[in-house]
């Protein structure tokens, strides 16, 4: 029964076929039972590309949480004083937009890859394929290659077949749990974490997250594998928007490839009336997505040039040259392009579009970060206290002050308030704040009965200028103005 | 000929709904928890909410994949018609 979901070549048969076989179809599409691909290894100028990526992206990964900073992890997001520490850079809650400003720039830097070459992100540094890559990596030394996993899948569950399979298992679950660990090492802080590992003294939400994450890894990497490219990646199916026929995408080149057919090493491919491609299948069986891509431009190409690769690698055998198939835009083919004018075409407007919004927006974000304020304040009228008269006449309010310190050291702050004749501030000494804190400070504001009386009831606008007094490492006095409101009563 | 196309099997209509909730409940978790100190909660109003905040944290995030989910799922069953009688699955003859 054809079960597998082939959206584009829908098989004909499957929809009308026998009312009988229909209800078996809705038994089991419960349990879709899907081709297990078993892609080859391969080795080249890609492979290594993409094994460098595979690296680089996973020290980062396993490394950025142990570095430390001032005495704290360096990288270190951490939800319960609800602080992000990114060296040194210290972001509380109202900093969201910077949040965003990174998600916009990885989003449009995303676009102008794609635009230019596919699916490069897909290819090399998904933690998708990324992992599956080392996944794969486990499975191969241990079950073997392509053809020693099948065999090994097809045959009886012996004592060799049992301890490669456990075998395989442990490392994947070992290396899941790693995983998952480092990554609640970017919410908690890792040596604690690691402390708290050794003794299996997690809390319950760390337990939890720990395993979810594990498992998602072990789950995505070693079973799921190229479905989530395929079904679940939103990416996957909205990145044709930002193709076009300049985009240089993993291609074969069908006119010089066709007709293909085997044939001796010897033999001159113009004499037996064949193209160069020698049909060997290798492509294929090395398809992380199990397509052949001399079919063309298909969804489930993921783009990380390993048919490149192992095509090469056979041209080279043969004694042709190589690039049968290779990066290449479909202009390009189609006109017959040159390396040089393909890539004059990656300038298009598309493309500097991008660009320039991606400048634009990095532009922006690196100079409100290099300009933002070392400290924050929130001024607060005290809602529970309102307007009164004291002894002497004269008319205060109370306020409630919170000033956040971005910076790596305690800082002292003085508080001025203006807006209204002879209005003061009750602050004997500096406010001082400790690093990475905020801190709450309340305080009155008084004015005299005359000028109350001048003023005349109701709110009056008042302007607070907080001050970061300067200091050895801080030779720059800063100043935030706050605006309020000072209430004279009745 | 049916010419209605096929639906996909129900493992990926699940995974389509859950995925995507998946990554929306991120995204309103970061929004919600950059306004909202979940030390600062009160149950309808009143007493406080005296959770550890990674309790709040995981809950909320579990309670938005849900309900995220259930909107995608409702999708689903919204935009698939009803079947024909005579297509509905039959108990296979025993």
């Amino acid at each position: 029964m054809e079960n597998t979901p082939t959206p584009i070549t829908a098989p004909a048969g499957a929809a009308g076929a026998a009312p009988d076989e229909d209800s078996v179809v809705a038994v089991v599409s419960l349990y879709q039972k899907q081709k297990k691909i078993y892609a080859r290894g391969v080795t080249g100028l890609f492979a290594t590309w993409r094994w460098s990526l595979v690296w680089l992206t996973q020290i980062l990964f396993y490394g950025l949480p142990w570095l430390m900073w001032n005495d704290r992890q360096a990288v270190l997001f951490d939800l319960v004083s609800r602080r992000f520490y990114i060296f040194g850079l210290v972001l509380y809650p109202q900093d969201l937009i910077y949040l965003s400003a990174l998600l916009m720039i990885s989003a449009y830097a995303l676009f102008l890859f794609t635009a230019v070459a596919g699916r490069l992100w897909c290819g090399y540094a998904c933690p998708q394929t990324v992992y599956t890559e080392i996944f794969m990596w486990f499975e191969r030394k241990i079950e073997g290659d392509r053809a020693q996993r099948m065999k090994l899948d097809e045959g009886p569950w012996d004592l060799n077949k049992t301890w490669r399979k456990s075998a395989k298992q442990v490392v994947w679950i070992l290396f899941g749990l790693v995983t998952g660990f480092t990554f609640v090492g970017y919410f908690t802080p890792i040596r604690t974490l690691l402390s708290e590992a050794l003794s299996l003294g997690f809390g319950p939400w760390e337990w939890f997250w720990v395993l979810f994450y594990s498992f998602a890894t072990y789950g995505n990497a070693g079973f799921m594998r190229e479905q989530v490219c395929k079904y679940m990646c939103p990416y996957a199916r909205f990145q044709s928007a930002m193709f076009d026929k300049d985009t240089l995408i993993i291609s074969y080149d069908a006119e010089r490839g066709e007709p293909r057919g085997s044939r001796s090493r010897k033999a001159d491919p113009a004499k037996v009336g064949l193209g160069s491609c020698v049909d060997c299948g290798l492509c294929v069986q090395v398809c992380p997505t199990g397509i052949d891509i001399r079919k063309g431009l298909q969804y489930e190409c993921i783009g990380c040039a390993a048919c490149i690769d192992v095509c090469d690698g056979i041209m080279d055998k043969m004694g042709y040259p190589r690039g049968l198939v290779r990066y290449a835009t479909q202009n390009g083919l189609a006109q017959h392009f040159d390396k040089q004018q393909m890539i004059r075409r990656i300038l298009r407007p598309r493309v500097m579009v991008y660009v320039a919004i991606l400048l634009l927006i990095c532009g922006l974000f690196v100079a409100s970060v290099v300009t933002r304020n070392p400290f924050r304040v929130d001024v607060v009228r005290d809602r529970a206290s309102l307007a009164r008269v004291v002894d002497d006449g004269q008319v205060e309010n109370v306020y409630r002050l919170q000033i956040m310190n971005n910076a790596e050291r305690a800082q002292h702050y003085t508080v001025k308030v203006s807006g209204l004749p002879g209005i003061a501030v009750s602050l004997t000494s500096d406010i001082v704040v400790g690093p990475a804190e905020a801190r709450w400070v309340t305080l009155n504001a008084r004015i005299p009965f005359e000028s109350a009386q001048k003023a005349g009831n109701g709110a009056h606008p008042v302007h607070f200028s907080i001050e970061r007094v300067a200091s050895p490492d801080n030779p720059q006095a800063v100043t935030i103005e706050e605006k309020s409101t000072f209430i004279v009563p009745r | 000929m049916n010419t209605t196309p096929e639906r996909p099997p129900l493992a990926s209509r699940v995974l389509c709904v859950l995925w995507p909730s998946f990554l929306m409940a991120g995204v309103l978790e970061m929004l919600v928890f950059s306004l909202v100190d979940p030390g600062s909660l009160q149950w309808f109003g009143g007493v406080p909410v005296e959770w550890a905040p990674q309790a709040v944290y995981t809950v909320a995030f579990l309670v938005f994949w849900l309900v995220v989910s259930t909107a995608g799922a409702l999708t689903q069953v919204l935009t698939t018609l009803p079947d024909e009688p005579e297509t509905l699955p039959r108990r296979p003859s025993l």
